[in-house]
């Protein structure tokens, strides 16, 4: 385990990954147990027509008498991606500016390997942590949707599993690289989390405000959350999130080769 | 062949504070190089750029014959480097911190690492947050010693250790040095330094005060003399005599005598006076480099 950066990282985050998938396991038990009575409720139609149009949109509550429509309105379209993303950032920005304040990235540098060389291996690990989280909510939907009889396929489980890993993915390498960048986490952590903030208010707005609707697609959550995610396919929005993350690792490489590193005090 | 350490007009500047000024420093191989300097002179920025952490505002630095910029990989493979805060992973044991950096390192000798464990008395058996001051201090130690590199550069190495363990260090020193490889030094205690260095260089607010081998040094520092007679001390004989800096006689047969360099003269003039003992105290060293700290700029 202790081969390269990318094996410490992986067993650094064991129990972390452990808990996590624990608790999206959960989640998504609960959740998938509440169907059972919905499906029963006739007029659930009815309620939802009275809501506001807005609160549909954002939540797709016309789809919302199908299992994978109330999966989607309860979980993927707002509580999974923020799981996802406080996961990812601050994983992101832990894995170099912690490691900086920590005082252990000197040691680190002071191997004969690149700093580029340590920000790859640290948003490798990253990335395959996220992917981890995504297997176990796919295999949380697919299996508690067998259990409750939610209806989800294995297939509309896998893009809403996909689109939660590549949205976590996205902020978590802009998180690491602020981190790698800057060297201090707080400025990681606020960058990210003000951008995914900034992002899903255009995503909502854009749902809701004609004038905002042709910005919407540039948004980080549209390009995750439309068509679905449970269901959505593999839309072609979702090369701009591994596009994106692909980019803030480029973006971080030469970062520590170029600048002081602080001393740990 | 190319000196272990060299700097030609080595400067960093963190904003507008000057934290090391034209620093030309030369360290040739096969010594142990003690850098001395009150805190904040500017050791540990030095010691920062060597290791290729941050970069010199102007000036170079070369380490073993390669640019510390430029070529930092080819620096960094020979190094052995321990911080002047030395942090592990606080839930990884010492065995498998030691083994994450020998693999990030590549071709370090395990039994090496047990070796150097076993002299220190280090149970890598235990996580480093459960570690004692001293025994965190022993692994960063035994971490900058594994590879067994061709320049060790050690900020503050001995903090934390007891006495025991200080000078089965100073002893691990020697016999680097007998082995023909390089040790640079850091440290605001005197004592360690003098101890094993060879040369030692003073750095006071980001300047280079001296550089000298510490024999010479001794040789300028004041020795305190005590001369005791048998009738009265031929006090205005003894002043005149070379290098006494000053006499303190308070009436009996006894004198106090303070002086620099060679004792000779003092000691033939005074022969012919019934002289009947000599007290020597060691040469002063901590006063001279008290001196360099806090009065020269």
């Amino acid at each position: 385990m202790f081969r390269n950066v990318f094996w410490k990282t992986l067993y650094d985050q064991r129990r972390g990954l452990a808990g996590w998938s624990a608790a999206i396991l959960i989640l998504v038990g609960l959740e998938s147990a509440l169907w059972p009575s919905m499906r029963e409720m006739t007029d659930l139609q009815e309620i939802y027509s009275k809501l506001p149009e807005e609160l549909g949109k954002l939540f797709d509550l016309q789809s919302m008498t199908t299992g994978p429509g109330f999966l989607n309105a309860e979980l993927f379209t707002l509580l999974l991606p923020a799981l996802f993303l406080v996961y990812g950032i601050g994983h992101g920005a832990k894995s170099v500016a912690g490691e900086e304040e920590d005082g252990t990235l000197d040691l680190l540098l002071v191997m004969p390997i690149t700093g580029a060389r340590i920000v790859v291996q640290k948003a490798l690990a990253l990335f395959t942590c996220l992917f981890t989280l995504g297997l176990a909510l796919f295999v949380a939907t697919t299996s508690m949707s067998l259990v409750f009889d939610v209806g989800i396929s294995a297939g509309q489980a896998a893009s809403g599993s996909l689109a939660m890993t590549l949205l976590g993915a996205e902020y978590g390498a802009l998180a690491l690289a602020v981190g790698a960048i800057f060297g201090r986490r707080s400025t990681a952590i606020g960058v990210a989390s003000a951008a995914a903030t900034a992002a899903y208010v255009l995503y909502a707005a854009g749902l809701m405000v004609d004038a905002v609707e042709p910005w919407r697609p540039l948004s980080p959550f549209d390009q995750a959350l439309t068509g679905g995610p449970l269901g959505a396919g593999l839309p072609a929005a979702y090369l701009w999130l591994v596009g994106g993350a692909a980019a803030l690792v480029l973006i971080a490489m030469p970062a520590l080769d170029g600048r002081d590193i602080a001393a740990h005090n | 062949m190319d000196a272990a350490i060299r700097t030609e007009g080595l400067s960093k500047n963190y904003r507008s504070h000057r934290a090391l000024r034209e620093l030309n420093l030369e360290v040739p191989r096969g010594v142990v190089f003690g850098y001395l300097g009150p805190n904040g002179a500017g050791k540990t920025t030095t010691i920062r750029i060597l290791a290729g952490l941050i970069s010199p505002t102007s000036g170079t630095a070369t380490v073993l014959g390669n640019d510390v910029v430029d070529r930092c990989e080819d620096v960094q493979r020979h190094l052995g480097y321990l911080p002047g805060e030395f942090v592990g992973y606080p839930d990884l044991t010492g065995a498998q911190y030691l083994r994450y950096l020998a693999h990030l390192r590549g071709g370090v000798d395990w039994s090496e690492v047990e070796r150097l464990a076993k002299r220190f008395e280090l149970d890598l058996g235990k996580r480093f947050k459960t570690l004692s001051h001293g025994n965190k201090q022993k692994l960063g130690i035994v971490q900058a010693f594994m590879h067994r590199p061709e320049l060790l550069i050690l900020d503050e190495p001995t903090s934390g250790l007891d006495p025991i363990m200080q000078r089965e260090f100073l002893a691990l020193l020697r016999e680097t040095r007998a082995d023909g490889r390089t040790v640079f030094l850091s440290s605001h205690i005197l004592s360690d330094v003098e101890a094993v260095a060879d040369t030692v260089a003073i750095l006071r607010s980001g300047e280079l005060v001296i550089t000298q081998s510490v024999d010479a040094l001794r040789e300028q520092a004041l020795r305190r003399l005590e001369l005791t007679f048998s009738g009265p001390p031929p006090v205005d004989q003894l002043k005149r005599a070379a290098g006494v800096q000053e006499i303190n006689w308070d009436g009996s047969g006894t004198v106090q005598v303070e002086v620099a360099g060679s004792t000779a003269e003092l000691l033939r003039i005074a022969a012919p006076h019934q002289i009947i003992n000599v007290i020597s105290h060691d040469a002063d060293l901590e006063a001279i480099f008290l001196d360099y700290y806090t009065a020269r700029s």
